[in-house]
C-alpha cells in the first residue's frame, strides 16, 4: 500500500470553509479576550509591588473577574478544537518554496500560524489542568502563562491583520455561500455536501460551548452547582467552604498553632506579642467575603475577628503596607504583602471564625487574613507575624 | 496590505515578542519545559487528535443510516469536545489525598449522564424534525440538514 502525505485537495466537506472559520474564529477571539484581559487583572492583583495599587472594591470584583477567566477559557476548548478541525486541511496546503520572496512570506506566514496554534492549545491546556490543580510539567504554571498570553494575543492580533479580507468576504454573505475572492481549501470540483450544513456546525458548536460552560461553572457560580457534573469543586468542605491547600500540605504542625502560638506584630523595632484571647479581647466584627481562587472557584462565607487596622493600631500603625508571614513551612505564599489600602480597609480581617466556628486548622487556626477583592492565594492563613513594611 | 492592516500585524507582533522576550528573559529556566509544552500541544491535536475525530467521522458515515448521520454529527461535535475537557476529571490526576474538597464528585458517573443527557436530547430533536417535516415536506429551512438544493446550486459554480 502506498502512503503519502495528504493535500488539502483530499478534504472534501464543505464544512472545512472560511465561512465558518471566521465566525468560530470571532467567538474565539471574543474568549481569548477576555480571558487575557481577567488574566491581567489577576495578575495585577498578584504583583508584589503594583505601580497603581489594585482596589479594594467591589468585594466581589475578584471573584467575578477570575471566574470569568475561567469561564471563558473552558468554552474556548471547543471553539478551538472546531476552529482547528474547520482550517485543518491547510495544514496539507503546498509550500511555497520559489520564488524566494514568495517563500520568506509563505513561511512567516506559516511561523504565525504556528506560534498561534501552539499558544492558544498551550494556555487552554494548562489553564484547564490548572484549575483541576494537575500540573505534571516543570515550568511555573502562573509566569509561564503569563508570558504565553502575550504570545497567544499576539499572535491572535496578527492572525487578524492577515485574514482580514477572507473575514470580511465571509461576513459578507450567507454562511453556505463561498467568497470567490477567499475559496475553501478542499478541491471545489469534488467537493460534497455533506450531512450537516455549516449552519449545522455551527449551532453545534455554540452548543458544545454552552455544554463545557454549564458542567464546569459550578465551581463558582452556586446556582450551577447541581448541574455541573465537571465541576472542579462542589463548593461544600469543612466548615462549609472548601480547602486549598490544608495544613498538612503546608506542613503546619499542631505544636506550631498549640498554646505556646503567638501573633508577631512589628513596627521597625517595636512590637507586641499577642495570645488568642488578646485577638479576641479586640473588637470582633463579622463579614461575608468570597474566598476566591486563582484556580477559578470561588465561595462565600460568614468571617468573625477583629479589623487588620485594630490589630495594627496596638502598634501605632495605619497607612502602610503589612508583611503578613505564615507557619507554613512547605510551599509558595507562606509569605503576602497586604497593601496599605487593603490592611486599612474595614473589610479586611484577621479572621478567627468561619460560618460561626472556631477556624478548623485546614482553614488557618489560630488566624488569617480575608480581604476583600483577593485572591484566595494571598489570603494567607496559619499568621505568625505582621510587620509594617 | 492596507495601512490599518499593517499596524495591526506590526502592534501584534510587537506584543507577541514581549511575551517571548518574558519567556526567555524571566523564564529562562523554564523554557525547555514550556517548550515542549508549546509545540507538544500543537502536535498532540495534529497529529492525534485531528486525525482521530477524522477517522471516527468517517466511520459514522460508513456505519450509520443516512437519516441518522445529522444528528450524530451534532452529538459527535458536542461530546468530542466535552470528553477533550473532562480528561482531567475523569482521571482525577490533580487529587491530593489531605484534601477531599478538591474534586470531590463522582466525575465518571456525572459524565456518562452528560453523555446520555446530550444524546437523549439531539436524538428527541431529530425525532421532532422528522416528524415536523413528514407533515410539512416543503420546509427546507431545517438547519441540521443537508443544505437546502436551491443554495447548493449557487454556491456549486461547478455544478452544469
Amino acid at each position: 500500500m502506498a502512503v503519502r502525505t495528504p493535500s488539502q485537495t483530499d478534504f472534501t466537506s464543505r464544512l472545512h470553509s472560511p465561512a465558518v472559520a471566521a465566525r468560530v474564529g470571532t467567538w474565539l477571539g471574543i474568549t481569548f479576550g477576555i480571558c487575557f484581559l481577567t488574566g491581567l487583572v489577576s495578575h495585577w492583583a498578584q504583583v508584589p509591588d503594583p505601580l497603581v495599587a489594585f482596589p479594594t472594591r467591589p468585594a466581589w470584583g475578584y471573584r467575578v473577574t477570575q471566574g470569568l477567566h475561567v469561564i471563558t477559557g473552558t468554552a474556548a476548548i471547543p471553539l478551538l478544537l472546531v476552529k482547528l478541525w474547520t482550517v485543518y486541511p491547510r495544514l496539507f496546503g503546498r509550500v511555497v518554496a520559489w520564488p524566494p520572496r514568495a517563500a520568506v512570506v509563505h513561511g512567516l506566514e506559516r511561523l504565525a500560524t504556528l506560534v498561534l496554534v501552539a499558544s492558544g492549545v498551550f494556555q487552554l491546556v494548562t489553564g484547564l489542568m490548572n484549575s483541576t490543580q494537575w500540573y505534571p510539567w516543570e515550568f511555573s504554571f502562573r509566569p509561564t502563562h503569563y508570558a504565553v498570553a502575550w504570545l497567544a494575543i499576539g499572535a491572535i492580533v496578527v492572525h487578524v491583520a492577515l485574514k482580514l479580507p477572507a473575514i470580511r468576504g465571509a461576513y459578507a454573505r450567507d454562511v453556505e455561500e463561498d467568497d470567490p475572492d477567499h475559496p475553501p481549501p478542499y478541491d471545489v470540483e469534488h467537493s460534497r455536501d455533506g450531512v450537516m450544513s455549516r449552519r449545522g456546525l455551527l449551532r453545534s458548536t455554540w452548543l458544545a460551548a454552552t455544554v463545557a460552560v454549564v458542567a464546569t461553572a459550578g465551581a463558582t457560580v452556586p446556582l450551577l452547582r447541581k448541574v455541573s457534573v465537571l465541576g472542579v469543586r462542589t463548593g461544600d468542605g469543612p466548615q462549609g467552604l472548601p480547602i486549598n491547600r490544608t495544613a498538612v500540605a503546608a506542613g503546619v504542625s499542631e505544636e506550631a498553632t498549640g498554646s505556646s502560638w503567638r501573633l508577631t506584630v512589628l513596627r521597625g523595632d517595636s512590637g507586641r506579642r499577642l495570645t488568642l484571647d488578646d485577638l479576641r479581647a479586640l473588637p470582633q466584627q463579622t463579614v461575608e467575603l468570597p474566598i476566591a481562587c486563582v484556580e477559578g472557584w470561588s465561595a462565600s462565607a460568614t468571617w468573625t475577628g477583629p479589623r487588620m487596622s485594630d490589630v495594627m493600631a496596638l502598634v501605632g500603625t495605619s497607612g502602610a503596607d503589612v508583611g503578613v508571614y505564615s507557619l507554613q513551612t512547605r510551599g509558595a505564599f507562606s509569605t503576602s504583602r497586604l497593601p496599605a489600602n487593603f490592611a486599612d480597609d474595614p473589610l479586611t480581617l484577621l479572621a478567627l471564625e468561619v460560618n460561626g466556628e472556631t477556624l478548623s486548622p485546614d482553614h488557618g487556626y489560630p488566624c488569617r487574613i480575608i480581604a476583600p477583592n483577593r485572591p484566595g492565594v494571598l489570603q494567607t492563613k496559619w499568621v505568625t507575624r505582621l510587620e509594617t513594611l | 496590505m492596507s495601512a490599518g492592516r499593517l499596524v495591526l500585524a506590526v502592534v501584534g507582533t510587537a506584543v507577541a515578542a514581549y511575551g517571548g522576550f518574558l519567556l526567555v528573559h524571566d523564564r529562562l529556566d523554564d523554557l525547555p519545559s514550556a517548550l515542549v509544552w508549546l509545540v507538544g500541544g500543537a502536535l498532540v491535536h495534529d497529529l492525534l487528535l485531528a486525525p482521530l475525530a477524522l477517522l471516527v467521522l468517517a466511520l459514522l458515515g460508513r456505519l450509520l443510516p443516512a437519516s441518522w448521520r445529522a444528528p450524530a454529527g451534532v452529538a459527535f461535535v458536542v461530546l468530542a469536545t466535552v470528553t477533550v475537557l473532562a480528561v482531567p476529571f475523569l482521571g482525577r490526576f490533580g487529587a491530593l489525598p489531605d484534601n477531599p474538597t478538591l474534586l470531590d464528585r463522582d466525575y465518571t458517573t456525572g459524565y456518562l449522564v452528560l453523555v446520555g443527557v446530550v444524546l437523549g436530547l439531539v436524538l428527541a430533536g431529530a425525532l421532532v424534525r422528522s416528524a415536523r417535516r413528514r407533515s410539512r415536506p416543503e420546509d427546507l429551512s431545517a438547519p441540521l440538514d443537508e443544505a437546502p438544493a436551491d443554495r447548493r446550486d449557487q454556491t456549486r459554480p461547478d455544478t452544469p
